[in-house]
């Protein structure tokens, strides 16, 4: 079975400072901008949500169609990671969440890093797309 | 009630049941909720069906007016004034009311097709209208968020909606599209009224509904005899008005008077039939034909009919049905009844007939009741019967009808104003129960969505709104578009504004016009979402939101805005390569259609690194090629320092020429000299995955006439500025030929970078600032980018080499066409293998009439490259390095380049004028494996004082690779056999991978040391050809003399046909010079080295073609500073006869031995030899003392005794002990004396030399010891 799975986490002023299609699905040429219009429309109910809870991971904030958006707000310079996917496995997405997070802490820790800018490492986009096939 | 408070009432939008609802309401009275409650309060109102004859039609149709239409106007009131009484006699005022009047063959279902027509002419009418400002600037969010609705949000909306609404209208499932009563109008030209009249109410012909028995046929009928003024005379109408009265009774009969007005036309302003008249006759004076008599008398009738009929027939009614649901229903024994018997139906199949339900079943009668009530503000009553009738139709799981129930409870509540949640409850239960029903209740979810959508916004539940557009149902994809904005916009009102979402909605919505065709609308909404993807970091949001509207704004034919957004794509790097493609297809397809051209500034493609700009200007600085300009300037400068005249020198010689020439202000800036180029390099990015071909790369540049010159000087300078005022004359009057710029065209593929050289050469003198580059993505699609001033400052504060130009680089001052020379070397490697000799020539030009003088030359590396005399440029290569008889200048040759020692003084007659070019034999070898690049520096002045500069310098950079090829080592050792002889071992290997060498001379380089083959050359190498990777190791013997003529050469070659070349000619010896320079170390001593020169050829590949005569390759390889010393200063040789013959007459045997020690220090040395008894081999360790070596093993011991046995003994008689001191450079002889007892052979080795350097302060060894040289004396028994 096939599944979409669109990774993205953006920083603050919502830059998208990392995105990646972590889905088993063929890539399509129109899904690229779609996930992105899901998820950045997701924002909004994100900005809302966010402030509610303390919990880092919402599941589940907006919906379009049968693609799902979760989300995991960290505490760090308002950065969300955001996850657009049609599979229902809650625990799966939260750790890998929560791994991604601490791979981001570990960016952030490099003294190169100016926090903010796109995430190029390809060794942090490896371990990523890792993470989603072990958990998604 | 009384009448104060009916004024009250009137003055409130709605009518109220009760004082608390009615305070209730006031607080709540706001706009939007006043919107809603109004639409439903249109929507929601009795129905009177009217059944004209033609007659009665052509008679209204005189004033372009329907018989409907016509009393369409009036059917509102605003305050009626009608008393009513609730079921339970509670009396209250109806102010607002209105009436609905329709055709009997429209009281039905619409048709879908009709409908759906309709829809999409709404829609497409909407979207002509937009065409003035769909090419405009989409206005800020901020602004838009702030205003209030109307404003934005398309007005066509509101009418679409109400369309949509009626779309469904005339269901039997809901009672308030039923008529109330039922108009007969006939006309008075009419033949046999009243027959008519009952012809009109004819089964056959009345409506589905009626006929059907989903409501009761039997309405109140008014009977209306309709007059035309203007066809016939008011007496056969009131004729007929009391024939009617006569049959239908009194009440139910009126008479109409129409077209009163006989001859003029009325014209109304405002005309009442405006806002209803029919599509057609938009031009025509609508009710043109009716005087106010008839008008009032419209008014009148409608309003007697409202207030004297149709209400309190209602209100009859209502009494009725409320008194039989209260006989049936109401009660605890009704309900348990109900409850039971409805049980029992549970069982019938859940497909009932859809008239189930007639008009005299109990459900549709309290359905009626409730509806009726509704329509009579009787909210109360309405909502208790519909909450009745909701528990009995979903017991009866009649979805349709129980969805309507809720649907008006929720409208119910809504209007009684007092539970928000349960009217939303309602609605919802209702909206998702008619999703549920599937295709049949599409229409009404839709209907029941924008009510509920309109409740929510009531209550500014804005996203909630939003979220149900999202969900009504769209079979028409142009419906869902038109759902899909207005949620949108409910987004955008939401508090706070959901901007992305209502960008994301926008888009959905822009995606199915589009699919609709509705370009219009897909354009309009997606502009608005541009207000808020505008400069979104979202790559894949951006390019697809402006790809999209460039080309539908391109397929309208609007090309010009659509490039505007076609320009925003190109820089699409992060999409695939077939999207790349995809966008430049279309982005170059609607170019070339714009017919436009367009220049871009920081066009994107390609992206210009701006980073990577590098300007080459040459002052009096010239450069040879551009690689050479790339060269750092401290190399260049420490390699002039010697030839050009010093800075602080300079700047009073050249500077105060320059001053009177040049204003203060402009000696900062940088000088070009006008016709020669200016060089710029700058690197182009090409961002795609595809190559694009860029064409006309050119640098802007920006020329001024030099307008200081004259303020600067205008008091001092008048002599010297004539030349000047003429330049500034002619230069205004030719722009065109100010300067030239080269045009490039590169091609550059996927994610390639190039650097682009661009040259501009200015023609006049004046001043010129680079302002940028420009070029073609296509023929008329040009970019360019201007240097900002402030990038290129900060790039110079990272590039420490262009400091000291200041920060207007880009700005250059033209000063006068001055000669500069071009210098190129000919035949010069680019590849070669090391010791490689080549000679070239160097050839300069001067294309200026101003000849140049006093050229000097400097070379970075003089082991590389060395210059020739001027006239070798004649002679014979390789041949004239062959050793000649007349060597009668060559010393002279050699002290010439040493004594210049670096800088090369060309003769002092040396002129270049214009085409005459000038020639300089230049020597290479190839010194040392490896990349090389060679600088070369030449230095000239300028034969004319006017000019702004007095010297210039060319400076050429070369770069080579210098491939392996022998390596050559010596070993020298001295000779044991002789004074001052040595043994030199000579390796060769040749290193290369390919060509052969062929050994051709082996030199001793001075005069001191004369070298021989110990074997005859054919001996050990008789193939003569040095194979690649072959190894060569030959012996020679080196002796030290003084003379001057002397074998220095050895001929290695195989043959001797060809002739010895001479070492101690230019340039062998030139290059032998700076290879000792280059080999010399820290401490060595020139009196025991020796230098050598191995010369070779390299074989012909077959390669080359044979008719071009290749001069033979000469490779020289020269080892210098060979030390010949060893540690020891002194050499000693034993002498004397090797064999002895002896008769033994008095038993042993004397033999007289000569010892010549020789000191080759500088030093005194002092010599102590010591002879020994024991045999060679074990000798003493001498007179050292302390630490000694005990590092030898046992096994030594028994050797000794071995050779002890088996030696005879012998003793050396004489001293045992003599001390010499040597001078230096002397040498003395000892006789010794050694006595033997025995025939036999010894070994004479068991001596030392103890030396001790006296009177010397150096740190070297200042004494040792040497041990004895085997010496074998044979003695012989002589018979």
């Amino acid at each position: 079975m096939t599944s979409t799975a669109c990774f993205m986490i953006v920083s603050r002023n919502d830059i998208p400072i990392y995105e990646a299609e972590v889905g088993t699905a063929p890539k399509k040429e129109e899904a690229a901008h779609q996930h992105q219009f899901i998820l950045h429309a997701a924002l909004d109910v994100v900005q809302d949500l966010a402030w509610t809870t303390s919990a880092m991971f919402l599941k589940s904030v907006d919906r379009f169609n049968d693609l799902v958006v979760s989300v995991y707000v960290t505490a760090v310079s308002h950065t969300r990671l955001m996850l657009l996917h049609d599979s229902r496995n809650d625990d799966g997405i939260k750790s890998f969440f929560q791994e991604v997070h601490e791979l981001y802490i570990k960016i952030l820790l490099n003294p190169l890093y100016l926090p903010g800018s796109r995430v190029t490492s390809s060794h942090f986009d490896t371990k990523v797309r890792g993470l989603a096939r072990r958990y998604l | 009630m009384s009448s104060n408070d009916s004024n009250k009432i009137c003055r409130t939008p709605v009518t109220e049941l009760t004082r608390s609802s009615f305070l209730h309401h006031r607080i709540m009275a706001d706009p939007a909720h006043f919107a809603f409650r109004k639409m439903i309060l249109d929507e929601i109102t009795p129905v009177v069906m009217v059944l004209p004859t033609p007659l009665v039609e052509q008679g209204c149709q005189k004033n372009g007016l329907s018989f409907v239409q016509m009393l369409t106007p009036f059917c509102v009131f605003n305050n009626i004034d009608v008393p009513v009484r609730t079921a339970s006699d509670q009396p209250y005022r109806l102010q607002k009311f209105k009436l609905r009047m329709f055709y009997g063959s429209d009281i039905r279902q619409p048709n879908i097709e009709v409908t759906k027509e309709r829809l999409e002419k709404v829609i497409a009418d909407a979207g002509k209208g937009e065409d003035s400002d769909l090419y405009l600037d989409p206005s800020p969010i901020e602004t838009m968020a702030t205003s209030s609705e109307p404003e934005f949000v398309p007005a066509w909306f509101q009418y679409f909606n109400k369309e949509l609404v009626r779309s469904v209208s005339f269901s039997d499932h809901e009672a308030f599209d039923h008529p109330v009563a039922c108009l007969l109008v006939v006309s008075s030209s009419d033949e046999d009224p009243i027959n008519k009249f009952v012809d009109l109410f004819n089964t056959n012909q009345l409506p589905p509904l009626l006929s059907d028995g989903a409501m009761d046929p039997k309405i109140p009928k008014y009977f209306i005899l309709v007059h035309d003024n203007q066809t016939g005379s008011l007496e056969r109408a009131t004729k007929i008005l009391a024939e009617m009265r006569n049959t239908f009774g009194s009440n139910d009969c009126r008479l109409l008077c129409i077209n009163s007005s006989q001859d003029q036309l009325i014209d109304r302003e405002p005309n009442p039939w405006d806002p209803y008249g029919s599509n057609a006759s938009s031009g025509q004076n609508l009710g043109c034909l009716l005087n106010h008599e008839d008008v009032d008398e419209l008014k009148d009738f409608v309003r007697n009919l409202s207030s004297k009929d149709i209400i309190p027939n209602m209100e009859q009614r209502i009494r009725v049905l409320n008194q039989q649901v209260s006989a049936t229903r109401k009660g605890f024994r009704n309900q348990i009844k109900n409850l039971w018997w409805r049980k029992g139906k549970e069982d019938t199949p859940e497909v009932q007939s859809v008239n189930m339900y007639t008009f005299n079943s109990i459900e549709s009668q309290i359905r009626v009741l409730g509806d009726y009530a509704f329509m009579l503000r009787d909210y109360e009553l309405a909502s208790s019967n519909y909450r009745l009738l909701s528990t009995d139709y979903k017991l009866d799981k009649a979805w349709k009808r129980y969805a309507g129930v809720q649907e008006m409870m929720g409208l119910t509540y809504f209007m009684l104003n007092q539970s928000k949640k349960d009217a939303e409850y309602c609605m919802e239960n209702a909206f998702s129960t008619y999703l549920r029903i599937g295709t049949s209740g599409k229409g009404n979810a839709t209907r029941c969505g924008l009510w509920w959508v309109e409740m929510l916004k009531t209550s500014g539940q804005y996203k909630d709104a939003a979220s149900v557009y999202f969900r009504i149902p769209g079979d028409e994809p142009l419906h869902s578009a038109v759902m899909l904005e207005q949620a949108s916009y409910c987004y955008l009102l939401a508090k706070p504004p959901m901007l992305r979402k209502y960008g994301f909605h926008l888009i959905l919505s822009g995606d199915l016009y589009k699919k609709c065709d509705q370009i219009k609308h897909a354009i309009r909404a997606y502009r608005n979402a541009l207000s808020v993807f505008k400069g979104t970091t979202w790559s894949h949001i951006h390019d697809h939101v402006h790809f999209q509207i460039g080309k539908w704004y391109a397929f309208l034919g609007r090309f010009d805005v659509a490039m505007k957004h076609m320009l925003e794509i190109l820089s699409c790097s992060h999409q695939s390569k077939t999207m790349q493609e995809l966008y430049m297809r279309d982005f170059f397809q609607i170019l070339q259609k714009t017919g436009k051209t367009y220049s871009i500034s920081r066009l994107q493609l390609p992206i210009v690194n701006i980073s990577s700009l590098s300007v080459v200007s040459e002052d009096h600085r010239t450069y040879g090629s551009l690689a050479a300009a790339s060269v750092k300037e401290s190399v260049w400068q420490s390699l002039e320092e010697e030839m050009v005249p010093s800075l602080s020198n300079a700047k009073t010689t050249w500077l105060d020429l320059q001053s009177k020439l040049l204003p203060n202000k402009l000696k900062q800036s940088n000088i070009c000299v006008a016709g020669e180029a200016l060089k710029v390099e700058i690197s182009f990015r090409n961002p795609l995955q595809l190559s694009i071909p860029i064409s006309n790369v050119t640098l802007m540049c920006e020329y001024s006439a030099n307008e200081a010159l004259p303020d600067a000087n205008s008091s001092s300078e008048i002599q010297g500025d004539e030349d000047g005022k003429i330049a500034t004359g002619s230069e205004s009057s030719s722009d065109t030929s100010l300067f030239t710029s080269s045009e490039v065209d590169i091609t550059l593929a996927g994610g390639e970078t190039t650097v682009a050289q661009l040259s501009v050469i200015p023609r006049k003198e004046g001043l010129l600032r680079v302002t940028g580059v420009s070029w073609k993505l296509s023929d008329s699609m040009i970019g360019f980018y201007t240097f900002d001033a402030d990038l290129i400052k900060k790039k110079i504060s990272k590039q420490k080499r262009k400091a000291k130009q200041d920060a207007n680089k880009l700005e250059f001052l033209v000063i006068k066409s001055l000669p500069r020379l071009e210098g190129v070397i000919h035949n010069l490697p680019e590849t070669v293998y090391a010791g490689n000799l080549h000679r070239l020539s160097l050839e300069l030009r001067n294309s200026s009439e101003i000849s140049v003088k006093n050229l000097k030359m400097k070379i970075s590396h003089p082991r590389f490259l060395n210059i020739g005399n001027p006239e070798a440029l004649d002679v014979n290569f390789p041949s004239c390095l062959e050793k000649k008889e007349s060597c009668a200048h060559k010393d002279a040759d050699l002290d010439a380049t040493k004594l210049s020692e670096t800088v090369f003084h060309f003769p002092k007659d040396t002129i270049i004028h214009k085409e005459t070019p000038f020639f300089l034999p230049l020597w290479f070898r190839a010194a040392t494996p490896g990349n090389m690049s060679l600088y070369l520096t030449i230095y000239y002045e300028i034969d004319d004082k006017s000019t702004a500069m007095r010297f210039r310098t060319l400076r050429t950079h070369h770069m080579l690779e210098v491939l392996p090829s022998l390596d050559v080592s010596f070993f020298i050792s001295p000779c044991s056999s002789r004074l001052q002889e040595y043994v030199v071992r000579m390796d060769v290997i040749n290193r290369t991978s390919l060509r052969n060498f062929k050994l051709h001379q082996l030199s001793s380089v001075g005069n001191e040391w004369q070298i021989s083959l110990i074997e005859s050359i054919e001996h050990i190498f008789p193939s003569g050809n040095l194979e690649p990777g072959q190894a060569l190791s030959c012996f020679l013997k080196l002796r030290n003399v003084k003379t001057t003529e002397t074998e220095m050469d050895v001929w290695l070659g195989s043959g001797s046909s060809e002739a010895i070349l001479d070492t101690k000619r230019a340039p062998l010896v030139n290059f032998h010079h700076y290879e000792r320079l280059h080999q010399k170390t820290s401490h060595q001593e020139n009196q025991s080295t020796v230098d050598f020169m191995l010369i070779s050829r390299m074989e012909e590949t077959e390669t080359v073609p044979s008719d071009v005569p290749t001069p033979p390759q000469i490779f020289s390889h020269h080892a210098c500073h060979c030390s010949v010393s060893t540690k020891r200063p002194i050499w000693w040789l034993l002498d004397g006869p090797r064999v002895n013959h002896c008769n033994f007459s008095n038993s042993f045997c004397e033999t007289k031995l000569k010892m010549t020690i020789h000191n080759s220090s500088c030093f005194v040395v002092s010599v102590r030899i010591n002879t020994f008894d024991s045999p060679p081999g074990g000798s003493p360790s001498g007179n050292k003392v302390g630490w000694h070596d005990m590092s030898t093993p046992p096994s030594d011991d028994t050797k000794k005794l071995v050779s002890l046995e088996s030696v005879p003994p012998f003793i050396w008689s004489g001293s045992s002990t003599t001390r010499v001191k040597l001078e230096p450079n002397s040498a003395t002889e000892i006789s010794l004396l050694v006595t033997t007892f025995a025939p036999g052979t010894y070994d004479l080795s068991n001596y030392t030399l103890n030396w001790n350097i006296l009177d010397s302060n150096s740190s070297r060894e200042k004494e040792g010891v040497c041990y004895g040289r085997p010496f074998y004396l044979t003695i012989l028994r002589e018979e």
